[in-house]
């Protein structure tokens, strides 16, 4: 797909099972300690009942699937537009996927859009979302 | 102890830090997100990696309360970066407002190599309980 996506192409999706230290090492090299990610007690008394995976955590996954698409291109001109619609919590599976959605020659180049998301076990959205890439023709 | 968000505004620079892309902070994030080993040797770093070590600074500088949502993400990536390098991050307040019972701030980043080259922008919205 590297070089000549088409529109509609889906990208190759990224399953990955959420843990509790998964969580933890995630909070250990970004530094986010917020109690709503590692303090069980404190997460049991927000409104998820639980812990919850950082979103940025999650959003790796899509990443991971553009570095899959398009190598390079995602680190040298990647573009991402997120919003964190649902929490994840440990113990679920959560599977990014994406799509072609636009391709525009400009110059020598190729602006490439896609449509990304990432769902839960039970088909909610937890990111939704664009990212795109510019590749050289 | 959290700041008081009221009393920022926006353009109002909120964190400024320098950071090394360590290999042993880079294959711990690796370990997290991904399934794949740690690359041993890889040269450079995932770019989520750079961004959430970018954010890192924007986190303990703005003192985020617990019960804190990360709503938004935007990020450009201009260029890969090595293992080792030397970074740093600037993030300003471009948006404080409030909604109902949440405060929504919206921080601009920009993260720069040791050659002053821009790398990494990004824009995240937060939210914080207005009682927080």
């Amino acid at each position: 797909m590297a070089n000549s996506p088409e529109v509609g192409q889906e990208l190759p999706a990224v399953r990955r099972l959420i843990t509790q230290e998964r969580i933890e090492r995630y909070a250990s090299a970004s530094g986010d300690f917020n109690p709503i990610h590692v303090d069980h007690e404190f997460a049991a008394r927000s409104q998820f009942g639980s812990t919850i995976a950082h979103g940025m955590m999650i959003a790796a996954a899509i990443s991971e699937m553009m570095t899959a698409a398009f190598h390079e291109s995602w680190a040298n001109s990647g573009r991402l537009k997120l919003r964190f619609r649902s929490p994840v919590l440990p113990g679920e599976v959560v599977e990014a996927t994406g799509r072609v959605k636009s391709v525009r020659e400009d110059g020598n180049d190729s602006i490439v859009t896609c449509a990304v998301e990432v769902r839960k076990p039970d088909g909610q959205p937890a990111i939704a979302g664009e990212a795109g890439v510019t590749l050289a023709c | 102890m959290t700041l008081d968000y009221s009393k920022l505004s926006s353009g109002q620079t909120i964190s400024s830090r320098a950071f090394k892309l360590d290999g042993e902070t880079v294959r711990e994030y690796v370990s997290a997100v991904s399934d794949a080993a740690p690359e041993e040797g890889a040269a450079n770093a995932p770019p989520m990696c750079l961004a959430a070590m970018s954010l890192r600074g924007v986190i303990d500088d703005l003192q985020i309360p617990g019960g804190t949502v990360h709503a938004g993400q935007e990020l450009q990536f201009f260029a890969e970066v090595g293992m080792g390098e030397e970074l740093t991050c600037n993030a300003v307040l471009a948006q404080n407002s409030v909604r109902g019972e949440w405060r929504f701030l919206v921080v601009e980043m920009e993260t720069r190599d040791s050659e002053a080259r821009t790398v990494l922008t990004g824009k995240s919205t937060i939210m914080t309980p207005e009682s927080a």
